[in-house]
């Protein structure tokens, strides 16, 4: 039997811009059950580190959560909780990693002082007991010298090693969710496989959920079990990944497929999704917010904004044209991209 | 790093080199005549070139040089000209007092400047952060001599206070000293700390944009401990480079307010020997200065490294 780990209802992030609201992240809602690999994956500029960032209370200044609830274990309140309260699950049940690991660390301090500073904040050591855990925790993430690395500064170690550094520094305290935001998407190619095996490995032994943010669906297949799909702001389908790869249904969530899989095959013509992500300002108005890059655009489309329509019982897609369930094929789909 | 500070040290050699150099040039070009100001318009020539050539001033100018700077590498900086009183004592002597100001009033300073720089960005656009924007522009515009006027104005319209006369030394007696030096250092102290304040703020306000400092925040860390372990000292870097460059600055010579409080200091010293000519208290002054700004700035990169792991000097 699975249980909920993390909760996200109705969230709305807006962003203020010269004293006027724009809305960045609209309604999302999803649930991350524990020990779950999650995904969310969308264009940049889609509202996946806003929606990673509401969760800890991290949005910078001039962004704020408008409306929804974020829950974490069925009983606490993410978006309600005090400043004092939210310092308790930062790091320790809820741990991040960034996209660049280049600028994530302090360039002042060694690389011990930063890892033991989440110890520091939220477990009684003694400082002995704390060096053995960093140095344990180093070893973990595949460092090959730990004690070598303790003494280092950040500007001593590769980006690859940074971001293994800030593997150690977000699963020593056991979290029970990883949010990992784009965190292979600085690397090297070579690297990104390793950095993802070994936090998957990792969350495993640990019992930690992860929340994986990503642009790239390579990323998604290779780690994860369910995903959401976000488009400007907006979760536009979620599924199983599965389920996703074998029938994709919001016409966005084709076109990111088909671009993967153009990729693939170089016979054919790379597909993209012709236009870009809506700015902020044109988000304010109504209907569907792909409805100006949709080749399938209906007028309901730009009257009304699309509901979650059920496609089947694991999943969901927010596309007037699934409004009588999960029937349409995809034949024409298939159709659109061979004509290109 | 010692092999880096030695190098440092006997590149002194060549700046000063320098320095002597053109000083030297400088004060044979500027107009006056030492000679004069010491006998008066009315002397007869014969006693006029008797004295130039007691000053050595009928020489070529080569030899002049090198019997001025022979005797410099060798710590005798000769005697004035006009009193007769050897020069580096002297010199030594009014750094004192010019240490103990700029000192005091870099203290001054940094006291106001630093925690109402930090406070302002952490409360930015604030009524705070507003009214320290608005002091820190006056006291980076507002020259010193107008600051110091004003605050002797109100010190005498309310406490009939009067500029002592004087100097004594901290050590042959701390209360008077103090009391002598407290008013100067606190116009220095108040008119440097605009500019450090702008920088806390500044610099303060461009790290926390930072993303380590979002890391930071990520691991759970209080407020206090992200802006003083983590914003402040990366913050210091930029700041230590401005409160470096005040200090040389001071350190060699604080002309006008010795000038407004009558404080014998090396500025005093140095403005005295120009009016009247006296080409080799001015030299040594102005040597002795560079010497002392060369090794702030060297005291600075000395700090810079210990601040910063990423600078480090070979
Ligand atoms: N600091 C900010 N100030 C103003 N707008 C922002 C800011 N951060 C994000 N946004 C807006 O929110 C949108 C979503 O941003 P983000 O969540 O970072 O996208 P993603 O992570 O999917 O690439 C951006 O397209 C931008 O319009
Ligand atoms: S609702 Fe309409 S515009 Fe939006 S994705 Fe579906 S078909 Fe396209
Ligand atoms: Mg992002």
């Amino acid at each position: 039997m699975m249980s909920t780990l993390l909760d996200i209802k109705d969230l709305s992030v807006d962003v203020t811009i010269d004293k006027q609201e724009f809305n960045v992240v609209n309604n999302l809602s999803l649930r991350i059950d524990k020990k779950q690999k999650y995904g969310i994956v969308g264009e940049s500029g889609s509202g996946k580190s806003l929606t990673s960032l509401s969760i800890l209370n991290l949005l910078p200044d001039v962004l704020h959560v408008s409306n929804g609830h974020i829950m974490l274990d069925q009983t606490i309140n993410l978006t309600k909780l005090s400043k004092k309260e939210m310092l308790n699950i930062r790091g320790n049940e809820i741990s991040i990693i960034f996209q660049e690991p280049m600028t994530a660390l302090d360039p002042l301090f060694t690389i011990e002082h930063q890892i033991s500073e989440v110890l520091k904040f939220h477990e009684k050591y003694t400082k002995k007991e704390m060096k053995q855990l960093i140095i344990d925790m180093l070893d973990k993430v595949g460092f090959s010298r730990p004690k070598q690395i303790l003494k280092s500064y950040p500007h001593q170690l590769s980006g690859g090693m940074r971001q293994r550094v800030m593997i150690a520094m977000a699963l020593i305290c056991k979290p029970k969710l990883l949010i990992a935001d784009e965190p292979t998407t600085a690397l090297d190619v070579t690297i990104q496989a390793q950095i993802l095996d070994l936090m998957n490995a990792l969350t495993e032994d640990y019992d930690t959920s992860i929340l994986m943010i990503t642009h790239d669906l390579g990323v998604i297949a290779e780690t994860c079990e369910r995903v959401a799909v976000m488009y400007a702001g907006t979760l536009v389908e979620e599924a199983s990944v599965q389920e996703l790869f074998k029938n994709p249904t919001h016409p966005y969530s084709v076109g990111l497929l088909d671009s993967v899989k153009s990729l693939g095959d170089r016979t054919k013509k790379l597909y993209s999704i012709p236009g870009n992500v809506p700015t902020p300002a044109q988000l304010n108005e109504s209907g569907c917010r792909f409805a100006s890059r949709c080749s399938h655009v209906m007028d309901i489309c730009r009257k009304q904004d699309p509901p979650q329509f059920v496609i089947n019982d694991d999943h969901k897609s927010k596309c007037w044209l699934y409004k009588d369930g999960g029937k349409k094929n995809n034949e024409h789909y298939q159709h659109t991209i061979e004509s290109k | 790093m010692y092999t880096y500070i030695i190098r440092r040290i006997l590149m002194l050699f060549p700046v000063l080199f320098g320095v002597s150099i053109f000083i030297f040039i400088v004060m044979r070009i500027v107009p006056g005549d030492v000679a004069m100001t010491i006998l008066g318009t009315d002397a007869t020539p014969e006693a006029l070139e008797q004295l130039r050539k007691d000053f050595g001033l009928n020489l070529p100018l080569y030899e002049q040089y090198f019997n001025w700077i022979g005797g410099v590498l060798t710590g005798d900086f000769g005697e004035s000209m006009r009193t007769g009183q050897e020069v580096l004592p002297d010199i030594l002597n009014r750094f004192k007092l010019t240490f103990e100001l700029t000192f005091l009033s870099a203290l001054i300073s940094w006291f106001i400047a630093i925690p109402l720089g930090i406070i302002a960005a952490m409360k930015r656009n604030s009524n705070v952060d507003f009214g320290v924007r608005i002091i820190s522009l006056l006291g980076v515009s507002v020259p010193n001599f107008a600051l110091a006027t004003v605050i002797i104005l109100i010190l005498a319209l309310a406490f009939s206070y009067s500029p002592p006369v004087g100097y004594v030394g901290f050590f042959a007696d701390p209360l008077k000293n103090l009391e002598i030096m407290i008013i100067p250092a606190v116009v220095l102290g108040t008119s440097m700390a605009g500019a450090v304040m702008r920088m806390t703020r500044s610099s303060i306000l461009e790290i926390l944009r930072q993303d380590f400092i979002r890391t930071i925040r990520a691991k759970g860390a209080k407020e206090r401990i992200v802006i003083f372990q983590h914003a402040l000292r990366n913050a210091m870097i930029p700041i230590l480079t401005i409160i470096g460059l005040q200090i040389g600055t001071l350190l060699g010579g604080t002309v006008i307010i010795e000038q407004i409080f009558s404080l014998p200091g090396l500025g005093q010293l140095v403005l005295t020997s120009i009016t009247q000519r006296d080409f080799i208290v001015v030299q040594g002054a102005v040597l002795f200065i560079a010497f002392v700004f060369v090794m702030i700035n060297l005291l600075v990169d000395i700090l810079y490294s210990y601040l910063d792991p990423r600078i480090s000097y070979k």
